[in-house]
């Protein structure tokens, strides 16, 4: 009989499956072998220029949007979250959202409403954010897409579509990142949980 | 005679599921707020959402991006889908939309995909703001994913507004192909045209 109840189960987590919909997403996706991130030297909403190699020896978590993109959106306050928590905590850990081929007025009018401290750069003309479309090994990228760096200068992790950017699974291998070796199996483990 | 009956009923139970987990089980049903249709297969780690967009919101939204009457026009009237896929597992998924086809009475049609609008928006002229506004509101050509990744965007099925026809996927989990067909998905008519 328990196996017939556990049979009964089984056939019936399908069915659960469908019914309860997509699952939020945790995971990072590990970029083996490490490849050199495109260095870039962007301005904020405020004209301050931000170039990427300034900020080597520290973990970068570089995400690319825009503002109609529902689920680029619907991951910004979590991202504001994490940017509060990192800051808090003094770590040398970096979060940078580029916004993909709209002007400044567009994006004043969005962040403005979302109380948003981490820094925004202006990549207007979209030629960063092909640059880094062309290290996701197909060409393709849509937004949003967010790539981890190392403190080597080196994309480490990717992730595509929107995530819950507070939880420790990700997180927690992006800090590890600062100990100088990355551990993917944790990150895969993380990413299946 | 006990066993067999519980046998019979739990084979009965387990009809839903298998026919979800074999591979081709597709929802459809209507946005009960705005009245659209949407489709979801889901199946071996994949979810796939399509969803009708109505012309005149895809007008509207491209000429918010400073398109011209005209080529927002063509856009809407060439049948805009919303659509989301979905890695539920910790598989690789790829989907390639260069071979994905809409079946219709006139056989079966390519996507108008980025590369093709691309070339057609140069030819015509249009500032390159719009034509990367337009670049990334297109759902890529092609797509690979890692565990939990996900990708929303728009496909151009080049049908009339109120077609129906038949969508052709292919998709890849782990290298091993997938080809589901979503039936009878029907593109959303021109409530503009219609006034």
């Amino acid at each position: 009989m328990p196996t017939r109840a556990l049979a009964l189960i089984l056939c019936l987590l399908p069915v659960a499956a469908l019914a309860a919909g997509p699952a939020l997403t945790r995971g990072l996706t590990p970029v083996e072998p490490r490849v050199p991130a495109p260095d870039f030297q962007l301005a904020d909403l405020d004209g301050k220029r931000l170039r990427l190699s300034e900020l080597r020896g520290k973990a970068v978590i570089l995400n690319f949007w825009a503002t109609w993109c529902p689920p680029c959106r619907k991951e910004m306050p979590s991202m504001e979250r994490a940017w509060r928590g990192i800051r808090e905590r003094g770590e040398p850990i970096v979060l940078i959202a580029v916004n993909v081929g709209e002007d400044a007025d567009t994006v004043f009018g969005f962040t403005a409403r979302m109380d948003l401290s981490f820094p925004i750069l202006l990549d207007e003309r979209s030629e960063v954010a092909d640059r880094y479309r062309r290290l996701t090994g197909i060409g393709t990228m849509a937004l949003p897409t967010t790539f981890v760096i190392d403190p080597q200068r080196r994309v480490a992790y990717r992730a595509v579509g929107g995530r819950e950017w507070d939880d420790p699974a990700l997180l927690d291998p992006v800090r590890a990142l600062l100990g100088g070796t990355a551990p993917p199996k944790a990150a895969r483990a993380a990413a299946r949980d | 005679m006990r066993h067999r009956v519980a046998g019979a009923l739990l084979a009965l139970l387990c009809l839903p599921g298998a026919a979800a987990a074999g591979g081709f089980a597709v929802r459809s049903g209507t946005d009960p707020e705005t009245g659209l249709r949407w489709w979801r297969w889901q199946a071996a780690g994949v979810s796939v959402y399509l969803a009708q967009r109505l012309p005149d919101q895809t007008r509207a939204f491209f000429l918010a991006r400073g398109f011209d009457r005209a080529s927002a026009d063509r856009v809407a009237a060439a049948c805009v889908l919303q659509l989301e896929i979905r890695n539920l597992d910790a598989h690789v998924v790829e989907a390639d939309l260069r071979r994905w086809r809409s079946i219709g009475p006139d056989g079966a049609r390519s996507l108008l995909l980025r590369e093709r609008w691309e070339a057609e928006w140069r030819a015509a002229g249009l500032p390159r703001a719009q034509r990367i506004a337009f670049r990334w509101a297109l759902f890529p050509s092609r797509v690979r994913y890692g565990p939990g990744d996900y990708n929303w965007g728009m496909i151009v099925l080049g049908r009339p507004p109120g077609a129906r026809v038949d969508l052709a996927l292919r998709l890849a989990v782990d290298g091993r192909p997938l080809a589901p067909v979503v039936p009878d998905v029907e593109c959303a008519p021109d409530v503009e045209r219609l006034r």
